[in-house]
């Protein structure tokens, strides 16, 4: 069985297989990995002391493997609900990197004009949607479910990230039930890292993994190492094409492990709350180095076409930052208008104003018998 | 999005035209008639696909539209709502029927970090077109887990609209408006109202929300009031002038938010003076709202202290005794005025 404790009896990973992953592919999940990490040191990095990002920001460094693999795999029409850790996911649905970043920056420019920040941003034009209070997300996408399954032959399907701390949650536990229920058109995607902020999973939850449990509602599931980028995306594919052919929900566990503090750009390991061996057993195993060394070893890439790969997303990085930058701060025309639409399209279309309003007065209000 | 022409299927089944209607069956009417205006209409709640029907309220919905858009939901209210947003993200039209208002607060996640403020942090680029029929007990010993009116609670969150219909009338017109606009909408339905008839239009209309009515004129006293509570209004408002000469303007103010200030302010303009009755607790209410946003404008206007009635700061006992004495009615709105107008 797959836990945190048994993985890290395991040594450096050994099973690493390209099989179904073509050059091109490899090559592709390797960049959206090396884009994501890059892009998540940088905004670290630039964090303290400038504090001009004034959010609190999730970083999803050591978690690449998922949005990667979800990137070549789904399509602009499937939607993707995100915990808090949400820029993997963002960008897993390609929206644009530099409109993460004015976001972050408070900017309007950014994807929510700066309403949102890092942990409840959105970008409704391609479906992605995240949110920071737990499993919350997850019920919503089980709804996302019930409205494409009315309409299947579209074929869209929904895909739901969390952590495996959602689970602690009973509505995650509801909405499985209900997927179930109705087969419905979603991907439950368990990244789990283990924490809830310090708190390990064996602290807060008893019994059979997340995944047993799941086949207890009647979710299919799978457990895997999460962080070998290629059989993340061979089983994430092979979910998904089946959620497409009508067969139901599925849940997939990949453990995995954030390399940074909880939240913000520093560390937290000073709480003492993961112990070395486990910190340096995930260096070893980053996902990131694992495909690297298959592609330098099957040359499919050398370095130099690497530090190429890495030039081009830096230069992309810093115009996402000299975007941020310059864009202007928002300015709120009407607090009203933005929390609540005044404007009724569709009623004006289809309904009546009348001038005779009736009410008899002469009347009593009887009582309810029985409940 | 295609809209179906009403009148060519058999809506009028289970309602007969030109005839008085209750306020169960205009809500019944409206459901219906929402459903087939839009194929994305669909409903959640549960029970609502059993003969007795939620109180008459859901009656035929399935056998008309079937169980993909009539759905029957397991007791997980938390989850119900938030399956409601999600699926109006994905383009349908979502009402909600939550059979007790104390069993939805499952849902309070739902409505408070996701519902209301969902359109906000999207900067007004994705709207959630939910409506909530959340419905709550009085009398026959429904007790503290029964009878809770919350309306003031939701609508202190922004991102809300709250709607607490008195009429049948206002029932179905308020339900169709907030099935067909862009926001989220709570309609507060007070069950003891679900039996007063009314001559309900056939057609489709809209009744508009910050929209409130005034259900009498009068010079002397104006009296804002909420839900159930018309009917008591306007009995006292008749015994103020039979018997005391005193001349009460009632205002039904249909919406609570967005709040139709304006009219109550236009009221107390002319009558001088302002009293709110509210179907819930003392403190922190509606009531509160209402008489300080006003006061704040009108100071000038007041003759004498505003008051609201209101129940006590508590919650509802079950015996029949002491419920007569928790709640009240047009005799007691009789004498606080009466108090009022003497000083």
């Amino acid at each position: 069985m797959i836990n945190h404790k048994n993985i890290l009896r395991t040594g450096k990973y050994k099973n690493f297989s390209l099989k179904n992953i073509n050059k091109k592919l490899a090559i592709k999940l390797y960049s959206f990995m090396l884009r994501l990490r890059l892009c998540e040191e940088a905004l670290a990095e630039e964090y303290h002391p400038a504090d001009e990002m004034r959010c609190p920001v999730h970083f999803c460094s050591g978690q690449e493997a998922v949005p990667a693999s979800l990137n070549y795999i789904l399509e602009k029409k499937d939607y993707v609900f995100s915990h808090h850790r949400s820029h993997g996911y963002y960008l897993a649905k390609n929206a644009p990197m530099k409109k993460l970043f004015a976001e972050i920056y408070g900017k309007a420019t950014g994807a929510n004009s700066g309403m949102a920040g890092s942990q409840d941003i959105s970008y409704p034009k391609n479906n992605f949607f995240s949110g920071a209070i737990l499993a919350g997300a997850s019920s919503i996408a089980l709804g996302t479910a019930i409205a494409l399954k009315m309409k299947y032959k579209n074929k869209q399907v929904v895909v739901t990230g969390f952590g495996e701390a959602a689970t602690d949650e009973g509505i995650f536990w509801e909405s499985l039930n209900y997927a179930a229920l109705k087969r419905l058109p979603i991907i439950f995607v368990c990244e789990n890292n283990n924490y809830s902020v310090f708190s390990p999973q064996s602290k807060r939850q008893s019994g059979k993994s997340i995944s047993e449990k799941a086949k207890v509602f009647g979710v299919k599931s799978k457990a895997i190492f999460g962080n070998d980028v290629c059989l993340v995306y061979r089983e994430l594919k092979n979910a998904i094409t089946n959620i497409r052919k009508k067969k139901g929900p599925f849940l997939l566990e990949t453990f995995t492990f954030r390399y940074s503090g909880h939240v913000g750009p520093l560390s937290d390991d000073l709480v003492g709350y993961r112990s070395n061996k486990e910190i340096s057993f995930w260096k070893k195993n980053c996902p990131i180095i694992l495909l690297e060394e298959v592609l330098i070893k099957k040359r499919y890439l050398n370095k130099k076409e690497i530090l190429k790969i890495k030039e081009k997303i830096n230069s992309e990085i810093k115009s996402s930052f000299d975007y941020a930058k310059k864009s202007e701060f928002p300015s709120i025309k009407s607090w009203n208008d933005l929390n609540l639409s005044n404007k009724t399209p569709l009623a004006d279309k289809i309904l009546k104003d009348l001038k005779k309003v009736n009410f008899d007065e002469d009347q009593k209000i009887v009582q309810p018998k029985g409940y | 999005m295609k809209i179906k022409k009403l009148f060519s299927q058999k809506v009028t089944r289970l309602v007969t035209v030109n005839k008085k209607i209750t306020y169960a069956q205009a809500i019944n009417q409206g459901m219906h008639q929402a459903m087939q205006l839009s194929s994305n209409v669909m409903v959640m709640g549960q029970l609502i696909d059993y003969s007795s029907g939620v109180f008459g309220t859901t009656v035929g919905l399935v056998d008309k539209f079937g169980k993909n858009r009539v759905r029957d939901f397991p007791v997980a209210e938390s989850l119900m709502t938030s399956a409601g947003i999600g699926a109006a993200i994905a383009g349908q039209r979502v009402i909600l029927v939550h059979i007790r208002l104390d069993f939805m607060m499952y849902s309070l996640d739902a409505v408070v970090n996701w519902l209301s403020l969902w359109r906000f942090k999207s900067n007004k680029e994705s709207n959630i077109p939910l409506v909530i029929r959340a419905i709550i007990g009085k009398g026959w010993g429904q007790g503290p887990q029964h009878s809770k009116s919350l309306h003031s609670w939701f609508a202190h969150l922004p991102g809300l609209k709250v709607a607490i219909p008195a009429t049948a009338f206002d029932a179905k017109g308020l339900l169709l408006e907030s099935v067909f606009s862009e926001g989220p909408s709570i309609i507060i339905e007070h069950r003891a109202l679900f039996g007063l008839k009314d001559q309900v239009p056939l057609e489709p209309y809209r009744v508009r929300y910050g929209k409130a009515i005034i259900r009498r004129k009068g010079r002397d006293v104006t009296l804002v009031s909420l839900g159930y509570l018309l009917v008591e209004a306007l009995k006292a408002a008749n015994t103020l002038e039979k018997k005391y000469g005193i001349s009460v303007e009632v205002v039904d103010l249909r919406t609570l938010t967005p709040l139709d200030r304006d009219t109550i302010n236009n009221s107390v303009k002319k009558t001088g003076r302002l009293v709110v009755v509210d179907p819930a607790w003392h403190s922190f209410g509606a009531a509160s709202e209402i008489i300080t946003s006003i006061i704040e404008k009108n100071l000038k206007h007041i003759k004498s202290k505003p008051a609201r009635i209101t129940l006590p700061d508590s919650h509802t006992p079950m015996s029949k005794n002491l419920e007569k004495s928790y709640y009240f009615g047009d005799k007691k709105i009789v004498s606080k005025i009466l108090k009022i107008i003497k000083v």
